[in-house]
C-alpha cells in the first residue's frame, strides 16, 4: 500500500540509497576506483544539469517517451480488446489461445533485428517493438481477470436484460481489473526495456542511442548522468503507475 | 479398453491445440508466396526453414546456441543461488532487510538494460560482462519470490519443528526453504525467460557468437531469412527452456500439486 | 490431585503486540497446577487466551511476568519433553506420513531400525497403517491430524499439549476422533493440556477441566470431571449431562463477557 508515510519513515527507508551515493561519491574521489570507470556522483551530476541545458537530454527523452507510450497505448488497447474477447468468446478462444500459449515464451527481444529490417532506425521500429512484445502481457491480464468474473453477477445482469455487449462493458471490466491492472504494469516495465534495449542497438535518436553516442565519445560522465535518468524514470513511471491505480480502484469501491 | 479412449481422447485434445498453430503456417506460407509481400519483406517458412537447416548442417547453428545457452544458464544459476541467499538473508535478518530493500524495490522496476554500457566499461566485452548483466537482470524476481516464500511458511510448521529438537541450522535447510519452495520455484520460472532475453540483448549489442550475434549479424547484411530462422531459433529455446521449468517444478512438487490436480500455467 | 504437579504456572501474565495498535492484555496473572499424568482441558471462550497460555508452557512465546517450571524446571524454550499438536496439523506436506514421524526420531538417541520401528508402531496406533508413503495433501483431515498425533508421540515427549486439535474436522470425524483419542491416551497414559473451546469435549475427553475468563484469561475455576468414560453411552447419562451443564454455565458468563468487548 503506497499510502502518504510519515517524512521520517521515507527518509529511514530509504536510506541505504543515501548510503550507496556517498559511497560512490567517496570510492571515487579516494581514487578507490578508477575515476575513469566510475566518475565521481558530483561530476555526473554536472553533466547531468548541461545535457539538460544543452537540450540534448530533454530532445532524446522525448524521443524516446513518445515511441514508448506509443507502442504501450497500442499493446494496451489491443491486447486488453483481445484478452476479453478470448474470455467471452469459446470459439476465439480455442483459435488464439494456442498461439498465446506459443508466442508468450518467446524472448521479445528478438523482434529487434526484424523490426529494424521492415521499419529502419526511427520511431516505426521502435513502436513496432514495443507494440509486439507488450501485447501478450495485457492480454493475459485481461483473459485472466475477464475469466474471473463472478459467474453470478454476469448471471444477475444478463437476467436484468442486459445485452452481451453491455454486459461485458457493466460487469466484465470492473472484476478484470485487478489483473488487468497487473498485465499492464508487467507491460509497462517490458516497454521501457525493449525501448532502452532497442535504442542502445539500432537507433539515431533516443535515450538508449544518447548513452551509445556518449560512450563511444569517452564522456563517461554524461554516459553516467543518462544511464541514472533511464533507470529512475523506469522506477518512476513504475511507481506513478502503481499510486494512480490505487486512487482509481478506490474510487470505484 | 478405457485406456484407448482416453488416448485418444488426449490425441485429439493435442491435434485442437496444434490447429491453429498448423493454420497460422499454412497463411503465412501463402501469404509468403502471394505477392502482396516481397520475399525480402516476409520470407515463407519453408524458406526459413531451409534455411536452418543450413545453419545446422553446415553453419554454426550450434555454436551459437550452445553459446548462447551456456551465458544464459550460467547467469541463471548466479542470479538462482544468489538470489535465494539473499532473500533468505532479508528474511531472517532486520539489518539485511533493511539495507538491500529498497535497493531491490527501487531497482526491480528499472530497465536494468540501460547499465549495459556501464557493465561493458567495467568488464570488458567478453562473457563476463554478458553473465553479469543477467545476473544483474535476473535476481530480482528470486529475490522477492524468496521473501515472499518465507514469510507466508505457517508458524506452526517451524514451531514443530523446534518442538522436535530441531536447531536455527536445520530449521533453515530443513524446514523454512523446502517450505518456501513452491514460490521460490515461480519466482525462478520467471528468472529463466529473463535471462535469455537479457543475453539476446547483449549479444545483439556486442555481436560475435550467439544466436543474438548471428541475428544483428543477418539483418546488417539485408538477409531476412537469417533474422527470420534466428526468431525461430531463439523462440524454440525459450520455449524448451520454460517448458524443462515447468517438468522440473512438477517432479519437485510432487507433494503440492496432489493437492492443486488441475491448476493450470 | 493424583501426584506432584508436573506443570506449575504461577503469576503468568502476557500481552499481545501487534505492529499496528496498543498492546493488548491477553492472560492476566494465570496460575495453574498441572500433576503427573492428568489429562487436563483448558476451555474458554474465544480470545481469552487459552492458545496463548498453552505457546508459554510450550515455550513458544517469551515469559514476560511470572514463572513457568516444568519438571521442576523454569520454561525457557520449545523441546522435546513437550510435545505439540496443533489444529491445523503442521505436517511437513514434502514429506511423507512416515518421514514426518520420523522427523522427532532423528534427534533421539536410536538405532535407524528401532527408530524405523518405533515410527511404525505409532502409525499403526493411530491406525494409518498402508498410508506411510502418501502425503499429506493426499490425505483427509482427520488422517491428517492422527499423522500428527503419532509424530508427536513417536519421540516420547514428556506430556502433550493440544491446541484445538479436532477443531479443523467435521463433527462427525471429530467424536471419532475423541474416543481414538482418549484410548490412546489410556494406553500411554502421558500428561495432556487440551485446548478447546467445546464443552461437550472438555468434559468427555478431560479429568479436569481449567475454565477460563474472558480477556484478560485467568484461570475462573477448575471442575473436576473424572468419571468412567468407558461407557459408549456416556454421553447420555445424567453425571455428565449435569457436568456439562455445570461447565457450561460457568463458561457462558464468559463468552457473554467475550462478545460484549468485542468491537461492533
Amino acid at each position: 500500500m503506497t499510502s502518504l508515510a510519515a517524512p521520517r519513515t521515507v527518509v529511514v527507508r530509504y536510506a541505504p540509497l543515501l548510503i550507496l551515493a556517498l559511497a560512490w561519491e567517496a570510492a571515487s574521489r579516494l581514487h578507490l576506483v578508477s575515476s575513469l570507470a566510475l566518475p565521481p556522483l558530483t561530476d555526473v551530476a554536472q553533466a547531468w544539469i548541461e545535457l539538460v541545458q544543452s537540450g540534448e537530454l530533454v530532445t532524446n527523452g522525448l524521443s524516446s517517451l513518445y515511441r514508448a507510450g506509443a507502442g504501450l497505448a497500442l499493446a494496451i488497447a489491443i491486447g486488453g480488446a483481445l484478452g476479453i474477447v478470448m474470455a467471452s468468446s469459446r470459439p476465439v478462444n480455442a483459435m488464439l489461445g494456442p498461439l498465446v500459449e506459443l508466442f508468450y515464451p518467446m524472448p521479445k527481444s528478438a523482434l529487434i533485428p526484424v523490426t529494424v529490417l521492415w521499419l529502419g532506425f526511427g520511431d516505426g521500429s521502435k513502436i513496432l517493438l514495443i507494440f509486439l512484445g507488450c501485447t501478450l502481457p495485457v492480454t493475459i491480464g485481461a483473459y485472466n481477470g475477464a475469466r474471473g468474473s463472478d459467474r453470478h453477477l454476469i448471471w444477475s445482469a444478463r437476467s436484468m436484460g442486459a445485452h452481451r455487449l453491455r454486459m461485458i462493458w457493466d460487469v466484465v471490466v470492473p472484476s478484470a481489473l485487478p489483473e488487468l491492472v497487473n498485465g499492464v504494469r508487467t507491460a509497462l516495465a517490458l516497454s521501457f526495456i525493449l525501448l532502452v534495449s532497442s535504442e542502445l542497438i539500432v537507433a539515431r535518436q533516443g535515450f538508449g542511442y544518447l548513452i551509445g553516442y556518449l560512450g563511444a565519445n569517452g564522456s563517461y560522465e554524461a554516459m553516467f548522468a543518462v544511464v541514472l535518468t533511464v533507470a529512475f524514470i523506469g522506477f518512476l513511471f513504475d511507481r506513478a503507475y502503481q499510486s494512480v491505480v490505487e486512487r482509481v480502484l478506490r474510487w470505484r469501491e | 479398453m478405457a485406456g484407448v479412449t482416453d488416448t485418444m481422447r488426449r490425441l485429439a485434445w493435442s491435434a485442437a491445440r496444434l490447429a491453429p498453430i498448423v493454420a497460422l503456417l499454412a497463411a503465412w506460407e501463402i501469404f509468403a508466396h502471394s505477392g502482396a509481400v516481397t520475399p525480402f519483406m516476409l520470407p515463407a517458412p519453408s524458406a526459413v526453414a531451409q534455411r536452418i537447416y543450413d545453419d545446422a548442417f553446415g553453419g554454426d547453428l550450434f555454436i551459437n546456441i550452445g553459446v548462447t545457452l551456456y551465458r544464459a544458464l550460467t547467469g541463471f544459476a548466479i542470479a538462482a543461488v544468489g538470489g535465494v541467499l539473499l532473500g533468505t538473508a532479508m528474511a531472517r535478518n532486520t539489518a539485511a532487510r533493511w539495507f538491500f530493500d529498497p535497493i531491490i524495490s527501487v531497482g526491480f522496476p528499472m530497465p536494468k538494460i540501460a547499465f549495459l554500457p556501464v557493465v561493458i566499461l567495467w568488464l570488458g566485452l567478453y562473457d563476463v560482462s554478458k553473465i553479469t548483466m543477467v545476473v544483474l537482470d535476473a535476481i530480482f524476481p528470486v529475490v522477492t519470490a524468496t521473501i515472499a516464500g518465507i514469510a507466508s511458511v505457517e508458524k506452526e510448521l517451524l514451531w514443530s519443528a523446534r518442538n522436535m529438537g530441531a536447531g536455527d541450522r536445520e530449521l533453515l535447510w530443513q524446514i523454512l526453504l523446502p517450505a518456501a519452495l513452491p514460490q521460490i520455484l515461480t519466482g525462478l520460472q520467471v528468472a529463466l525467460p529473463i535471462a535469455l532475453i537479457v543475453v539476446v540483448v547483449t549479444e545483439m549489442q556486442m555481436g560475435g557468437y550467439g544466436l543474438g550475434g548471428a541475428m544483428m549479424q543477418a539483418s546488417r547484411f539485408a538477409n531476412s531469412r537469417g533474422v527470420f530462422a534466428g526468431i525461430v531459433e531463439i523462440a524454440v529455446i525459450g520455449y524448451g527452456l520454460v517448458a524443462a521449468m515447468a517438468l522440473v517444478r512438477r517432479r519437485l512438487l510432487m507433494w503440492h500439486q496432489e493437492a492443486q490436480e488441475g491448476a493450470s500455467v | 490431585m493424583s501426584g506432584p504437579a508436573q506443570i506449575i504456572v504461577k503469576d503468568v501474565c502476557h500481552h499481545y503486540r501487534p505492529s499496528v495498535g496498543r498492546d493488548v492484555l491477553a492472560l492476566e496473572n494465570v496460575t495453574l497446577e498441572v500433576p503427573e499424568r492428568e489429562f487436563l482441558a483448558l476451555l474458554g471462550p474465544s480470545g481469552c487466551g487459552k492458545s496463548t497460555l498453552l505457546y508459554l508452557i510450550g515455550g513458544f512465546l517469551p515469559i514476560e511476568t511470572g514463572k513457568i517450571l516444568v519438571d521442576g524446571k523454569p520454561v525457557t524454550g520449545p523441546g522435546p519433553d513437550r510435545g505439540i499438536v496443533f489444529q491445523n496439523f503442521a505436517l511437513f506436506p514434502w514429506k511423507t506420513v512416515r518421514k514426518n514421524v520420523l522427523y522427532g526420531l532423528e534427534r533421539q538417541p536410536l538405532r535407524r531400525e528401532e527408530r524405523e520401528k518405533r515410527a511404525q508402531a505409532f502409525i499403526d496406533l493411530v491406525g494409518l497403517t498402508g498410508f506411510e508413503e502418501s502425503y499429506p495433501s493426499q490425505l483427509s483431515g482427520g488422517m491428517k491430524q492422527r499423522a500428527a498425533i503419532a509424530r508427536t508421540l513417536a519421540f516420547d515427549p514428556r506430556m502433550l499439549l493440544m491446541d484445538e486439535p479436532f477443531g479443523a474436522l467435521d463433527a462427525q470425524t471429530r467424536s471419532l476422533m475423541q474416543s481414538e483419542l482418549l484410548a490412546i491416551w489410556e494406553k500411554t497414559r502421558k500428561t495432556v493440556i487440551f485446548v478447546t473451546h467445546d464443552v461437550h469435549e472438555a468434559v468427555y475427553l478431560a479429568e479436569r477441566v481449567a475454565v477460563m475468563s474472558a480477556r484478560p484469561g485467568r484461570i475462573k475455576t477448575v471442575v473436576d470431571t473424572r468419571f468412567d468414560k468407558n461407557d459408549p453411552e456416556v454421553h447420555r447419562t445424567k453425571m455428565f449431562v449435569d457436568k456439562v451443564d455445570e461447565v457450561w454455565n460457568l463458561v457462558r458468563e464468559e463468552a457473554i463477557k467475550a462478545l460484549e468487548k468485542r468491537p461492533s
